[in-house]
C-alpha cells in the first residue's frame, strides 16, 4: 500500500491557530503521525519578568482569548500564596463565578467547533446563538466578552449586586433548558453517533501514561478533577460532580463537556444562593516577598499550573506558565494513529486545542515524488466528502 | 497534613539522605531537594510506589549562579511533590525522563530551547517553542538575555 | 463605467480571508461570531472564504510571531488586486500586550499595508461590522 506523507498544519477555524502535523497514511488510514509547535510563541514568560505584577495580571489574560480568566485566577492565586494573604470569601466566590460562566462559554464555543469540523453547521449556528447569553452576562458584569479584569492582588475588583445575580439566574435556566436540548442529540442522533463513537481512542491506561488532564481525561474513566482534588476558590464550599465517561472516545468527550455544564449551572446557583457579604479584597504589598508557589486550576480544557518565584521586588523572578492542550497533546498521535485521515479534524477539535497559527499540509506520494499543497479547509472538506460517500451528511438534519 | 507528613516520613525512610530536603510547605505541598545521582531512582519510587502518576509540568530557572530544574509531580489525593535539581552553569546536562513520563517530551525541550540545558535521551525532533530559524545559541529565559537580541525585535 | 459595476460587485459583496499571526485567539473568536444569527455578517454580503486567491479582504489578528510572517507576506502577494487588509484588535494595530515581546513584529503594518484598525482587546463584533462597512464605504470612491 502506498504511504503517504501529510504534514497537516491545523487550521482549526474558529481559533485559526497552528501546529504542524506530519502524517504517515497507510491508503486511508493513519499509519504514524508527529506533532510540532511553537508557533504562537510570543515570549510571554520572559515579558512577565520585566513587568509588575499588576501588569503580568493584563498580559496573562491575553495568553488565551477563551480562558483568559483561568489563567490570571491561576496566577494570582500563587502570588497570593507566596505572600502569604487571605482572599475574603466573598472574592473567592466571585471568582469562583466568573471561571463557572467562563467554563459554560467555552464549551458551547466547542460544541459549535466540533459541529462545524463535522460539517454539522447548523449545530455551529446554534450553540454560537446560545453562547451569546452568556457573553452578555459576561458583558454585563465585567464589561467586555472576554479579558474581564475582574482579578487583583488580594481579591477582585468589582462587586455585584443582587439585580444582576437575578439577572444571570434567568440567564442559567434558559441555558440549561437548552443544553438538555444539545445532551439529548448527542445521545440520539445517529449522523452525530456515527462521526463520533469510537474516533480517536484513548484508553485510561494511556490517558494516565500520556499525561491527559481535563475533560479529554475524564472521558477515558480518569477520575481527575483539580476543582475536586486540589480545591481552589470557594469550590471546597460548593457541591458538583465531576463527570466522568467509560467511552474514551469522542464521542466521550463529547458527552462530558455537555454535562459538565449542567454542573456548572448548578454551582452557579449555589454561589448566587450562598454567597457570604463582606469585602471584596485585602490590601496587597506592591513588592512581593522572596518565595514561590505552584498553583493548580480546572480550565475548561483541563488543568492549568502556574508557577511563580517571587524576589522581594514588584517583578516577579520567574512566571513559569503549562496550558491544558499541552499536556493533552503528548497523546494526539497516538488517538490519530490507526484511525481513518478522515477523523483527524474531529479528533484534533475533540481535545478542545488552545494554540494557534495556522499552517498548511504538504501531501507527498511516496511513489511518485508528486507534491500537493493542502490546507485545514481542505483536509476538512475531504473528511465531510469522505463522510458523505459513506451515507453520513449533516446537510440534511434540521435542528 | 497527615497525609503529606505520612509521605515525607515514607520518603525519608528509604532515603535517608534526604533529611533536611523534604518540606511541607502547606497543605497539598511538599518541596524536595535533591541531586543528579539520585534523581532518577528518585522519580521511579515517586511513580511506582507513592502513585505520583501525574507530572504537571518541568519549570526551568536561571538562578544566575546556577540554573534549576523543579519537576512538578501529583498524586490523586492533588498532592504535588515540588522536585529541585541544581544544574551547573559549566555543565548543564540532565538526563531526560521520557522513559518514565512519556508526557515529558515538551516539557524538556522547552528546557533546552528556552535555557539552554541539555537533556540527554530525549528524542530527535522539531524544537519546541522556538522557531526553526531562532538561532541556536539565543536562550531567551536566561537572565542575561535581553530582547534586543531578538531577530524580531532587530527588524522591526 | 465597468470599473464602476466592478467597483459595486465589490462593495455589495466582499469575500474575506481571515488570517490569525498569533492571536490569543478573542479576536477570531469575535470574527466568527460576527457570522453568527446575533451579528449576521453575511446580510452585507460578506462572506468567509477558505483562500486568499478569491478574496478581496484580508482580516488579521494577532501581533505577528516570527514563524507567521512570511506566511503573512506571502497571503498577501497571493492576493488579487485590488485587495484591502483590515487589521482587527489592538495587537494587530500595534503589537498590544505583547509589543516589545521577543518573538512578535509588532502590528500587521509591520509586514503588509492596511487599509483599516479596529481597535478592541477583543474587538466586539459590532466594532468589526462597523470597521468593515466604514471600509466599504470608503471603497465607493
Amino acid at each position: 500500500m502506498a504511504k503517504i506523507v501529510i504534514p497537516v498544519g491545523p487550521q482549526h477555524p474558529a481559533l485559526k491557530e497552528p501546529a504542524n502535523f506530519t502524517l504517515l497514511l497507510e491508503g486511508e488510514r493513519v499509519a504514524a503521525s508527529n506533532v510540532a509547535l511553537g508557533y504562537n510563541h510570543r515570549g510571554v514568560e520572559k515579558a512577565c519578568e520585566e513587568r509588575t505584577y499588576i501588569q503580568d495580571m493584563y498580559l496573562l489574560e491575553r495568553i488565551c482569548g477563551i480562558c483568559s480568566h483561568s489563567h490570571v485566577t491561576c496566577f494570582i492565586q500563587a502570588v497570593e500564596e507566596i505572600a502569604g494573604l487571605e482572599v475574603p470569601k466573598r472574592a473567592q466566590y466571585i471568582r469562583t463565578l466568573i471561571a463557572e460562566l467562563e467554563r459554560i462559554h467555552s464549551h458551547f464555543l466547542w460544541l459549535g467547533v466540533a459541529g462545524h469540523e463535522l460539517g454539522f453547521d447548523t449545530l455551529f449556528m446554534y450553540s454560537w446563538r446560545d453562547r451569546e447569553v452568556v457573553m452578555d452576562i459576561l458583558a454585563m458584569l465585567t464589561g467586555n466578552r472576554v479579558n474581564y479584569g475582574m482579578n487583583t492582588i488580594g481579591g477582585v475588583r468589582r462587586d455585584f449586586t443582587k439585580e444582576q445575580f437575578e439577572q444571570i439566574s434567568r440567564a442559567v435556566d434558559i441555558l440549561e433548558e437548552r443544553t438538555k436540548y444539545y445532551i439529548q442529540i448527542a445521545l440520539t442522533e445517529t449522523t452525530l453517533l456515527a462521526r463520533l463513537k469510537d474516533v480517536g481512542k484513548l484508553s485510561k491506561e494511556d490517558a494516565i501514561r500520556f499525561g491527559a488532564t481535563g475533560p479529554t481525561a475524564r472521558a477515558a474513566g480518569v477520575n481527575k478533577d483539580v476543582r475536586r482534588d486540589d480545591p481552589y476558590a470557594a469550590y471546597s464550599e460548593l457541591e458538583f460532580n465531576v463527570i466522568t465517561d467509560d467511552n474514551a472516545d469522542v464521542f466521550g468527550r463529547t458527552i462530558v463537556r455537555v454535562k459538565e455544564l449542567m454542573e456548572s449551572y448548578k454551582i452557579i446557583r449555589q454561589i448566587i444562593k450562598q454567597i457570604p457579604d463582606g469585602p471584596i479584597t485585602v490590601k496587597a504589598p506592591r513588592k512581593i516577598p522572596a518565595g514561590e508557589a505552584i498553583s493548580r486550576y480546572e480550565a475548561p480544557r483541563g488543568e492549568d499550573v502556574h508557577f511563580v518565584k517571587a524576589n522581594g521586588t514588584d517583578k516577579p523572578d520567574r512566571v513559569k506558565v503549562r496550558a491544558p492542550t499541552l499536556a493533552n497533546l503528548a497523546a494526539i498521535t497516538h488517538m490519530i494513529n490507526g484511525g481513518y485521515l478522515a477523523d483527524v479534524p474531529i479528533v484534533i477539535a475533540a481535545i478542545d486545542p488552545c494554540f494557534s497559527c495556522t499552517d498548511r499540509m504538504l501531501v507527498t506520494d511516496v511513489k511518485t515524488g508528486d507534491e500537493k499543497l493542502f490546507d485545514w479547509q481542505g483536509l476538512r472538506n475531504y473528511s465531510i466528502n469522505w463522510y458523505k460517500e459513506r451515507n453520513i451528511d449533516f446537510s440534511k438534519i434540521k435542528l | 497534613m497527615e497525609k503529606e507528613e505520612a509521605l515525607v516520613k515514607k520518603i525519608k525512610g528509604k532515603f535517608n539522605f534526604l533529611e533536611g530536603e523534604c518540606k511541607v510547605a502547606r497543605i497539598r505541598r511538599i518541596w524536595i531537594e535533591i541531586t543528579k545521582d539520585k534523581i532518577m531512582e528518585f522519580i521511579k519510587y515517586m511513580k511506582n510506589d507513592l502513585g505520583f502518576n501525574f507530572l504537571c509540568t518541568i519549570t526551568g530557572l536561571d538562578c544566575i549562579e546556577y540554573y534549576q530544574v523543579i519537576y512538578h509531580f501529583a498524586n490523586d489525593d492533588g498532592i504535588i511533590i515540588n522536585l529541585k535539581l541544581n544544574v551547573p552553569k559549566d555543565n548543564p546536562k540532565i538526563e531526560s525522563i521520557i522513559g518514565i513520563f512519556e508526557g515529558s517530551i515538551f516539557y524538556e525541550r522547552e528546557l533546552k530551547d528556552m535555557l539552554g540545558i541539555e537533556v540527554i535521551g530525549l528524542p530527535q525532533g522539531r524544537r519546541y517553542p522556538l522557531p526553526d530559524d531562532w538561532p541556536i545559541d539565543q536562550h531567551p529565559l536566561r537572565k542575561e538575555w535581553k530582547p534586543s537580541g531578538s531577530p524580531a525585535v532587530k527588524e522591526a | 463605467m465597468f470599473k464602476k459595476l466592478i467597483n459595486w460587485a465589490r462593495i455589495k459583496s466582499p469575500w474575506i480571508i481571515h488570517f490569525n499571526t498569533g492571536a490569543c485567539n478573542a479576536c477570531d473568536i469575535e470574527i466568527l461570531a460576527a457570522l453568527t444569527p446575533k451579528f449576521d455578517l453575511e446580510r452585507f454580503g460578506i462572506l468567509l472564504k477558505g483562500t486568499q486567491r478569491h478574496a478581496d479582504v484580508l482580516v488579521c489578528s494577532g501581533p505577528v510571531t516570527l514563524q507567521t510572517r512570511d506566511r503573512l507576506k506571502r497571503i498577501y502577494d497571493q492576493m488579487a488586486e485590488p485587495k484591502f487588509v483590515v487589521a482587527v484588535g489592538s495587537c494587530a494595530s500595534s503589537g498590544g500586550v505583547f509589543k516589545g515581546c521577543y518573538n512578535v513584529s509588532g502590528g500587521i503594518d509591520s509586514v503588509i499595508p492596511v487599509n483599516a484598525y479596529i481597535p478592541g482587546c477583543p474587538v466586539r463584533p459590532e466594532a468589526i461590522i462597523d470597521g468593515v462597512v466604514k471600509l466599504l464605504n470608503s471603497l465607493k470612491n
